[in-house]
């Protein structure tokens, strides 16, 4: 008996294994007040904040070294005197040990918060709180992992406490939540253990079973076998040029270095919030400057993409007053910054003019979420008015799709950043793991979208580029140059996969390729036509 | 029982974040000595607490002030360069 249940794939090797499922953790119980005391209660806390330093111990002698680091520091959070000592004065009000602990940690957390160096304390912290308050009640929070064997884990989604816990018996991993940018997929491909994730169903097959994890068919096989898995395309190495021009994402000094060693041409996004992110107040135009022209000189020749800061209140940089949003994704943020920010915004523009002349590289320069011609032109003029730049816009909101020909004279060129483009097209929150199967590049309704684009580009006399992740996918590449853009811009790691599988094809090719695709109607068949055409090459 | 007061400034380029933080409660508990650290002119906070320290949200380039309670000059300097080593990132 072999039944199929799709999702999408994490990694290039398949594994059969018996599936193990992960117990999900019994909820927390509700706050609550007590009579018994002061006194009994804080020492209540206390053995629970032991047990559950003895459990970190554990776990950070059962891991490597970076994870043990993790393991240290999140003991300092929870013997934290202070954290006592406001538990305490919860527990004097009438609260429970439990109740004490949650709401000194949440105190904490607002403390912290809106600091993006603390994001990820607060989680820390947030995850030290539930521990806590699970050791009182007795509910047990390990994942309880089988350390020999082999086995394909099967659970909803994972977080970095569960991740670390993984064994060396995990070979395989399951996720019926979760898309392909989630922490688990992440993790899972850094440590190549072959993953699919987003399978709907997957609580279903019974423990025991054993399954073939085929994550480039981006699907499960139940009772399937390795000689079924789906073999990962490869492109025999034609010594051609590309299709299309290959660029690279950068975001630092680093990426520039290490872009420089691939085949890349030139750099299509240079995310440039990055460099802000650890400045407390805003840096003169000399220092961002010099910031730029180190980056500059560094990078891969050929064009320089740069893209203007596109933070927002749920990303943001320490000395532009970003108050909280309702719904960050839908809020002040790209290019939308200067209605408070111009002076801001001006000075980016004024050092990486001020670079691109120090460093004699060529700066096309574009503008995040945009969502009206106005704003484009708005934006243009101000671009060439402080420099000798392309000029550009990121097509990002389905608004700015929609309006590619009246563009034309307008900018220079375009880039697509799909992962945006996704989230609004669909309305689906790239931060909600529910919703990771919308998110996947490809969906019909996206695929349309972009050739609709790059038509209406062509058409308009612009340039067209896309740098979303969907472009470091050799295959999706592939789709992308039959659909008529000029170029694509993917991770640096993945810069020579995407080359080699753009030299492997003709125009044509790749024209009929997305002919196939187009015509397809669900994402689990777009791939497939893809996959197909490119196998029969 | 004198008090030694010195200005360090936060050369981290993250400010003074969770791992400095924590670093410099170990070095006090170890010292046994009582140090009060905060913003040059402003209340100080008692060093027994990361989280109170990060809470501060101290960042690259501030100037901090620190107070050593000790009898001994040697061992609130030697505290003092441990201090200001953890916040040199």
């Amino acid at each position: 008996m072999s039944s199929v249940l799709n999702g999408l794939g994490v990694g290039l090797n398949a594994v059969v294994a018996e599936v193990f499922h992960v117990a999900p953790t019994a909820a927390l119980p509700a706050w609550s007040k007590t009579s018994s005391g002061v006194a009994a209660e804080s020492e209540i806390l206390k053995s629970a904040i032991a047990s559950v330093s003895a459990d970190l111990d554990r776990l950070g002698s059962n891991s490597d070294e970076t994870s043990a680091e993790i393991f240290e520091a999140l003991k300092y959070l929870l013997e934290d005197e202070s954290l006592f000592d406001m538990s305490v004065a919860h527990l004097d009000a009438g609260w429970s040990a439990g109740a004490g602990y949650g709401m000194a940690v949440n105190e904490f957390s607002e403390m912290l918060a809106g600091d993006a160096a603390f994001e990820e304390r607060i989680a820390d912290l947030q995850d030290i709180s539930k521990r806590v308050q699970a050791s009182i009640a007795g509910i047990h929070v390990g994942l309880d992992l089988p350390a020999t064997g082999a086995y394909v884990i099967v659970g909803d989604d994972f977080s970095p406490a569960d991740t670390a816990q993984f064994t060396p018996a995990v070979v395989g991993v399951i996720t019926v939540k979760g898309g392909p940018t989630s922490h688990t997929a992440i993790i899972c491909r850094s440590r190549s253990i072959p993953a699919v994730v987003s399978v709907a169903g997957a609580h279903e097959i019974p423990a025991g079973t054993s399954v073939l994890v085929d994550p480039v068919g981006d699907r499960v096989v139940v009772g399937g076998s390795l000689s079924d898995a789906t073999q990962a395309l490869a492109f025999a190495d034609t010594g051609r040029e590309p299709l299309i021009e290959v660029r690279a994402n950068v975001g630092s000094l680093e990426d520039a270095e290490a872009a420089a060693k691939t085949g890349a041409v030139g750099v299509g996004l240079f995310r440039t919030e990055l460099l802000y992110l650890n400045e407390s107040s805003q840096p003169s135009v000399d220092r961002q400057r010099d910031l730029y022209a180190s980056i500059l000189a560094a990078a891969p020749e050929g064009p320089i993409t740069v893209r203007t800061i596109d933070a927002g209140s749920d990303k943001p940089v320490p000395f532009l007053k970003m108050p909280g949003e309702e719904n960050p994704a839908l809020g002040v943020r790209g290019y939308r910054l200067i209605q408070d920010h111009r002076s801001f915004i001006e000075d980016q523009l004024k050092g990486l003019e001020a670079a691109r002349i120090s460093t004699g590289r060529e700066i096309w320069v574009m503008a995040p979420m945009i969502a009206t011609v106005q704003e484009a032109a708005e934006f243009a003029a101000l671009a060439r008015s402080l420099g000798e730049f392309k000029v550009g816009v990121m097509v990002e909101t389905p608004s700015i799709a929609a309006l590619l020909p009246d563009l034309a004279g307008i900018v220079d060129f375009i880039s697509v950043g799909t992962n945006d483009l996704s989230q609004y097209l669909f309305a689906a929150d790239r931060m909600n793991p529910s919703l990771g199967a919308l998110l996947n590049p490809w969906q019909p309704g996206l695929i349309r979208t972009l050739e609709r684009i790059a038509s209406q580009a062509k058409a308009a006399g612009i340039y067209s580029s896309v740098c979303g992740e969907s472009a470091s996918d050799p295959a999706f590449a592939v789709l992308l140059a039959g659909l008529g853009f000029d170029s694509v811009s993917a991770s640096r790691s993945q810069v020579d996969a995407v080359r080699s599988a753009l030299a492997a094809v003709s125009a044509d090719q790749a024209v009929a390729l997305a002919k196939l695709v187009l015509a397809a109607k669900s994402a689990e068949d777009t791939k497939t036509a893809a996959v197909a055409a490119l196998s029969a090459l | 029982m004198s008090t030694y007061e010195t200005m360090i400034q936060v050369i981290d380029p993250i400010g003074l974040h969770a791992r400095p933080a924590s670093l410099i409660v170990k070095a006090v508990k170890e010292s046994g000595l009582t140090v009060m650290i905060g913003r040059q002119g402003e209340k100080l906070t008692k060093a027994n607490s990361p989280l109170m320290l990060m809470a501060l949200k101290i960042k690259t380039g501030e100037t901090l002030t620190v107070s050593v309670e000790s009898d001994d000059e040697e061992s609130a300097a030697n505290l003092v360069a441990q201090i200001r080593d953890f916040l040199q990132g």
